[in-house]
């Protein structure tokens, strides 16, 4: 049996759904903005932030303001939806949600907190009962139809990727019939200070495989896929799900080991269940953040996996920015359209390669290339690696 | 499916002594919150030593709220200091999978890691995906463990929003080892998992998952433990301590904190 993708959804700061996201690719138009505007921060950085607020992206999920929802619950609320009416989903059958974040409701949280810390009788209960998580993946589950298990994953900047792994053990154990696989995370004080004061947020746009690169953006939104077992399918799905592998790379809780040890070991053994050679790979979404740790890291695994071979490869993080537990979502949906539509997708602000690898990813947006096999990596905190393959 | 435990270790079962040696990196210990020390604490002695963590093939862990000292930590300094020249550690140390990815890290164990958040049911999740793991030869050693920590802030907004009126508020960790064969050192097996959509009470629960009249049933004991997300893993643990006293099969039922129940049925190893 296999497990194969018949749904797309995508919200991040290229815009609301998948067209508005190929669209922008195709024209070689950021989502990255000099700062945020919805964002009540007062750090001047550059952000791939989706401009609307709360209450119009209430009023575009047809959600009345007052259930005052996250701003994670919101945007994977539009994104899983996409996916499920893409996948014309049957309400009568077993419908399963994993969903990933790593802010969970921090949005709201962060205003109340300001009141809580003067006064602790202070702040509006409503602004922490989204808080956890698991709040995030109730809220999507009521708003978006599921009727059956759910559940949420957060294992940093690869928790989609994981979600989407899971997903699939759910098709294949016959758990459910259709799962909505995926993540979102909103931009939010928390993180963009948390990546500030790791020191490793880019003043200027993100240059990911640059050798000038200097740090990542931070983005958001969400993506989701939703999987089914070719037994149950139509003929018309996007492509298969064929290979997944989740391994750590036990080097350090935050950096990547130099030789890219854990992102190797993912490719490959994602590879490996795939029943693929790495010959056999046509198109790479790297993980390619812009930081300088994860690009050199990942270039080696490439080149430890590739050879002399490597194929075509692209971060679209110049694009999105990182959207943390979202990013390994968005990233897989594009993989998906990758291979079901031949694109190959620019990568940002590329100059000069990283003179140590000399790798040069793909500049242009192509389409209708013959793309059998794509790999999207997702690494993250923890050590944590996981990388999807998605065939013809 | 069905799955053999191994090993379960309870964090109350670890005196403060023997922290140190479970965590022998004083650097990274000192560090740690309170909650990642037990946590970590537990898992290293649920394996029985850092040098047993090699021999894992996957690191699953679960827990409600995550780690809320260093969230709270980094949340106050970035209110307090107006954004400015913050330090990492807790922010680093906020992120849900710390406790997987310092296990990894210590025992330099490159297998599977995974992390579920899903209120009272992350640690019947993180079961679930072990015994998905277990049934299609994925893994056949495994490390499971629930944790969660209560903080004065937690307690307070808890409080005003009334939780507390009816229940006690409640923290710990649990971690379980799981293999797929039976072994000598096999405690209990667990033979079923299930998430059902609506509220069961007693009388049903025994009616759907009891194979025999001589099944015992652990009813919402997760209130023996006071009120936190993976409470439900800290019955798990006490059913597997009644089989190891000579029950035969133990239903646990739990469902709390507003969300459906959860079912795992556990049974002595025959």
């Amino acid at each position: 049996m296999g497990v194969v993708v018949t749904g797309v959804g995508i919200v991040s700061a290229l815009g609301v759904g998948v067209q508005s996201n190929i669209v922008s690719m195709r024209e070689g138009r950021s989502g990255i903005s000099a700062h945020p505007s919805i964002l009540k921060t007062g750090n001047i950085l550059p952000v791939g932030e989706l401009r609307m607020t709360n209450d119009e992206l209430h009023r575009l999920a047809d959600i009345p303001v007052h259930k005052h929802l996250s701003r994670t619950a919101l945007l994977g609320i539009i994104a899983a939806r996409e996916a499920l009416a893409d996948a014309k989903a049957e309400p009568s059958k077993r419908i399963g949600l994993v969903s990933s974040t790593s802010v969970g409701g921090m949005d709201l949280t962060e205003g109340f907190f300001r009141e809580f810390m003067k006064d602790d009788s202070a702040g509006r209960l409503r602004d922490v009962r989204m808080h956890d998580c698991g709040a995030i993946t109730s809220a999507m589950a009521h708003y978006c139809g599921i009727n059956a298990y759910t559940t949420t994953i957060s294992t940093a900047c690869s928790s989609a990727a994981n979600a989407v792994m899971f997903g699939a053990k759910l098709i294949e154990h016959d758990v459910v019939d259709y799962v909505v696989a995926g993540g979102s995370d909103a931009l939010s004080a928390f993180t963009l200070n948390g990546f500030k004061s790791l020191m490793i947020l880019d003043r200027q746009a993100c240059r990911p495989f640059d050798r000038s690169r200097a740090g990542l953006n931070l983005g958001e939104g969400a993506g989701y896929l939703v999987l089914q077992s070719d037994k149950n399918s139509a003929s018309n799905y996007y492509c298969r799900l064929a290979g997944y592998a989740n391994r750590n790379d036990a080097h350090h809780q935050t950096a990547t080991s130099a030789g890219g040890e854990g992102a190797y070991l993912a490719m490959a053994e994602a590879l490996k269940l795939a029943n693929l050679s790495p010959r056999e790979v046509s198109y790479i979404n790297a993980h390619g953040t812009g930081t300088q740790n994860n690009d050199s890291a990942e270039s080696a695994a490439f080149i430890r996996l590739f050879g002399e071979n490597i194929p075509a490869f692209s971060s679209t993080k110049g694009f999105t920015g990182h959207t943390l537990a979202a990013a390994g979502g968005i990233e897989a949906a594009y993989s998906v359209l990758s291979v079901a539509k031949g694109f190959l997708y620019p990568n940002l602000n590329f100059s000069h390669p990283i003179e140590e690898f000399g790798l040069i990813p793909n500049s242009e947006f192509s389409e209708g290339n013959n793309i059998d096999c794509v790999l999207s990596n997702s690494f993250g905190f923890g050590g944590n690696c996981s990388s999807l393959v998605f065939v013809r | 499916m069905k799955c053999y435990i191994d090993s379960v270790v309870v964090d109350s079962r670890i005196p403060a002594d023997d922290i140190r040696e479970l965590i022998p990196d004083a650097l990274l210990r000192r560090r740690m919150s309170r909650l990642l020390r037990t946590a970590v604490a537990t898992a290293v002695s649920c394996v029985g030593g850092v040098e047993n963590i090699a021999s894992l093939d996957a690191i699953i862990t679960a827990t409600g709220w995550g780690c809320l000292t260093d969230s709270e930590r980094f949340l106050r300094n970035m209110i307090s200091e107006d954004e400015q020249l913050l330090n990492p550690t807790p922010f680093i140390q906020s992120t849900f999978n710390t406790v997987g990815g310092i296990i990894a890290l210590m025992g330099k164990n490159h297998c599977y890691n995974m992390t579920y958040v899903n209120r009272s049911h992350s640690f019947e999740d993180a079961l679930l995906d072990s015994m998905i793991r277990v049934a299609d030869g994925s893994s056949r050693n495994l490390l499971v463990g629930a944790f969660d920590e209560q903080t004065q802030s937690q307690y307070r907004i808890m409080e005003r929003m009334g939780v507390f009126r009816s229940q006690s508020p409640g923290e710990g960790s649990v971690f379980v080892r799981i293999l797929s064969e039976k072994s000598q050192s096999s405690l209990a097996q667990l033979v079923r998992l299930d998430f059902p959509g609506n509220s069961l009470n007693e009388t049903e629960v025994l009616e759907r998952y009891a194979s025999s009249s001589a099944s015992l049933l652990l009813f919402n004991s997760y209130r023996d433990k006071g009120l936190f997300p993976t409470a439900s893993a800290h019955s798990f643990a006490r059913a597997v301590e009644l089989i190891r006293r000579g029950e035969s099969e133990v239903v646990v039922y739990n469902e709390y904190l507003g969300a459906t129940p959860t079912v795992s049925v556990v049974q002595c190893v025959g």
